[in-house]
């Protein structure tokens, strides 16, 4: 939608297109908060310390360029949507609030009370509004319309009726989120971050990279079901909680013994996965997150979100009881690969933005960033995508595509041997066992074996849309997408022998210097191809900020 | 995990297919659940399990999208959020699930949300100020009591369970409703807004605040627990 209102105003014909309610963006699940360097609360922070955090994090696999672009211009960014009318939290003296989120050094983050992402999608909306940029929910775009690699529009079908629509366009921009869904434990909800963004890209004949860089976040629950893998806030760490395994051990001395509880997102997340992994897990396959030392009246007071949660879902009191939790994929670094100053992929008229693109995070997201991105690098991608549209002479058409497009969509829906979801769940199962917060390269080799006999099975889903709906369709294409990036993932995973960041290969337990760059994956026929390309230097200027200082987490744990 | 064993549930569920009934009927599914399932869940079992006909919207789950807004055992609430317990005691009941009211009906439990969605366009939903910002390049100001001031109206997730527990919305449908008052509402005590004038004149008119009778439905329908006619009325003294 950032990118919609920059086009709108740069003088363009818009249209937003998305598979669910223009509100319904996952955006708005993230709590934490915005990162920019604003200085209400620490004047002495600097853009270069923001890109030093941001590349310390990152396990220096982040591209510098990108991060440049994003630590520089987030600060406008954010001040513009407090602008649009966005309720960011304020200080005594009228400015924008910040406050330490995870690894740093300085108070940048802005935030609204536990709701920063609906906030901002909520923002974004009632411009569009303003705008009156057309909106058209509940499309699924199964494909992007290239020729001679260049991207003239987008095939989708509506999920309700299944009427299909040819959206023809100068340029198209995706922002269509990430694939942690891919894993058996994943904060994102159900039928969403498939990894569908990145398939449409590769279909294209984007590229896309480092799709086994996944942040997990070390605490999501584990039961009921519907709720396995809905995060449990690091702010109960924060707070004082302690991790214990089923034998009652406090295992983060094993693993930090300095920090414990309140050390990073990636090392905690490490620790839960060895415990369980090792048979000392709970009931449910969990560890357990006990705060029930601390008085019932400061739980209620300082985790309203979570003592609800727990006594909603679970029957359980979290100030009497520990809750039971494990990791669970939260966010995905790696995705397709742009220009970071244009945003533009390598198919002519094809841009992509967020969490669907690769670059800017490296091997770990430093929290805060996220939300950032999606304003700074949303804009820029709809300006770069307008001025493409304004020197265009002739606008593409071809119609052999539109016809590919609608015959693959034809060929999908027949009466098969298969069920969609028992497959999808299959896959997430696959990636959760071999591919997790550990890796190692018997296990990555099985799960290429299992990916392909699912491929196969695959090809016989049935799909059998009628008046009652056209779910069975969207799952299927979901299936095949969430194929491919799995793959992709697994690829990568495989290359980089060595652990870094979000990485862990338990058969190579160091970091490698020699693989400080990117792997690579491009479509070729039916093979994905994997090569590794090195990164952008640091600009000289900038490689003074970058230090391997350390900061206590302790106070800043806010997601 | 703490339960007290399941719950034999008698979910009835308000049938409609207008390409094929000619009037609404009551659906009827047995069926075990946990005491902490919610009506979702029993929606869910129904439609993978039981009839894959039935049809609903429901999209995060979680209470924050508001898709899934439907008149369950008499009372607008959020399917994903109502939970087996506090609708049945005991060990055995039933559960009534029925399409929110006021609404045309398209299928089952899926009513047309254009003409909710037409009333909160009617009434300026976003913010206005067309003051040149700061020159300096940064915010602006706006204390921490100020912001409070529209702070429960943000809440608002437009799932419409307000609007359509309002028996003024009920007899007279253009009767903007609680749900685009909220939304007014939001901007109108925003004191860096500058619109709040239109709105309340918007407001004022015949199919305005006025209508509201202060039944405080929607007061109680709200999944958000937003104080909605405390809010209204806090727009009807700003005239």
């Amino acid at each position: 939608m950032r990118a919609a209102i920059a086009a709108h105003q740069a003088g363009a014909d818009v249209v937003v297109v998305g598979k669910r309610f223009k509100k319904d963006a996952h955006t708005v699940l993230a709590a934490g908060g915005i990162n920019a360097v604003l200085g209400s609360r620490d004047p002495e922070d600097s853009w270069q310390q923001h890109f030093a955090d941001t590349m310390k994090e990152g396990y220096y696999l982040a591209d510098p360029r990108a991060v440049e672009i994003l630590v520089r211009e987030a600060p406008q960014a954010v001040v513009e949507l407090a602008d649009w009318g966005c309720d960011f939290a304020r200080l005594p003296d009228g400015q924008l609030d910040q406050r330490y989120f995870g690894a740093h050094k300085y108070r940048r983050t802005c935030y609204a009370g536990d709701y920063t992402g609906r906030a901002i999608i909520e923002t974004l909306a009632d411009k569009v509004e303003e705008l009156k940029i057309p909106v058209i929910d509940y499309q699924y775009v199964t494909r992007l319309l290239v020729t001679d690699n260049t991207c003239f529009g987008a095939m989708s079908f509506n999920i309700h009726s299944g009427e299909r629509t040819v959206f023809l366009a100068d340029a198209v921009i995706l922002a269509a989120g990430g694939h942690t869904r891919l894993w058996r434990r994943s904060s994102s909800r159900r039928d969403e971050n498939t990894g569908d963004g990145m398939y449409l890209a590769l279909q294209a004949g984007a590229e896309i990279a480092d799709m086994e860089l996944v942040q997990f976040h070390p605490t999501g629950m584990v039961a009921p079901e519907t709720w396995a893998g809905t995060l449990v806030t690091e702010a109960v760490r924060g707070e004082g909680g302690r991790l214990f395994n089923a034998k009652g051990e406090r295992f983060m001395e094993h693993y930090d013994a300095e920090r414990m509880e309140l050390s990073t997102r990636d090392r905690v997340a490490l620790a839960n996965y060895t415990e369980i992994i090792e048979g000392r897990g709970g009931p449910n396959g969990g560890v357990f997150l006990d705060i029930s030392h601390q008085p019932k009246e400061f739980i209620v007071e300082k985790l309203p979100r979570m003592y609800r949660q727990f006594l909603e879902s679970q029957m359980v009191d979290i100030s009497k009881e520990a809750m039971e939790v494990a990791p669970t994929a939260h966010y995905s670094m790696g995705g397709v690969v742009i220009e970071p100053e244009t945003h533009a992929t390598r198919v002519t008229g094809l841009y992509a933005a967020g969490e669907v693109t690769s670059g800017v995070h490296g091997a770990n997201r430093l929290g805060g960033n996220s939300l950032a991105e999606i304003l700074v690098f949303g804009r820029i991608a709809a300006e770069s995508a307008v001025e493409h549209s304004r020197d265009l002479r002739v606008q593409l058409r071809a119609p052999e595509v539109i016809h590919a497009a609608h015959a693959d969509l034809d060929a999908l829906i027949r009466p098969g041997e298969e069920l969609a979801r028992p497959l999808q769940r299959a896959v997430r199962n696959t990636m959760w066992q071999n591919c997790g917060v550990v890796r190692n390269e018997e296990g990555l080799r099985r799960a290429l074996g299992r990916l392909s006999e699912l491929r196969e099975a695959a090809k016989l889903v049935d799909v059998r849309p009628s008046s009652e709906g056209w779910q069975d369709l969207a799952i299927a294409l979901d299936l095949r997408a969430s194929l491919t990036a799995a793959e992709a993932t697994v690829l990568g995973a495989l290359e980089r022998r060595e652990t870094r960041g979000a990485h862990n290969r338990s058969d190579y337990a160091e970091r490698d210097q020699e693989l400080q760059s990117t792997f690579v994956i491009a479509q070729d026929g039916d093979e994905l191809t994997v090569s590794r390309r090195p990164l952008e230097a640091v600009p000289d200027e900038l490689i003074a900020w970058l230090n391997d200082e350390e900061y206590q987490v302790a106070g800043r744990l806010l997601e | 995990m703490a339960t007290n064993g399941t719950v034999k549930v008698e979910l009835r569920v308000r049938r409609y297919n207008p390409e094929r009934d000619e009037k609404p009927y009551w659906g009827s599914f047995e069926m075990e659940a946990e005491p902490e399932d919610r009506v979702l869940d029993l929606l869910h079992h129904v439609q993978w399990y039981l009839d894959g006909t039935l049809a609903m919207r429901r999209s995060c789950a979680h209470g924050v999208c508001g898709s899934d807004a439907m008149r369950i055992n008499g009372q607008n609430m959020l399917a994903c959020k109502a939970l087996v317990k506090n609708l049945v005691r005991g060990g055995k009941g039933r559960i009534q699930v029925e399409p929110i009211y006021g609404m045309r009906v398209i299928k089952d439990l899926i009513v047309d949300m254009e003409p909710f969605m037409e009333h909160y366009r009617s009434v300026m939903p976003y913010f206005v100020n067309d003051e040149p910002a700061p020159e300096n390049g940064r915010e602006r100001l706006q204390s921490p009591e100020d912001r409070e001031r529209f702070d429960e109206a943000t809440k608002c997730i437009l799932c419409a369970a307000c609007t359509t527990s309002c028996p003024s919305y009920w007899a007279n449908g253009t009767y903007v409703g609680p749900a685009a008052i909220v939304q007014a509402h939001r901007f109108i005590f925003d004191s860096r807004d500058k619109a709040g004038k239109d709105r309340l004149a918007i407001l004022s008119q015949e199919n305005g605040v006025w209508r509201c009778r202060t039944i405080f439905n929607c007061t109680t329908a709200c999944p958000r627990e937003i104080p909605v006619t405390q809010l209204i009325a806090e727009v009807k003294g700003a005239m």
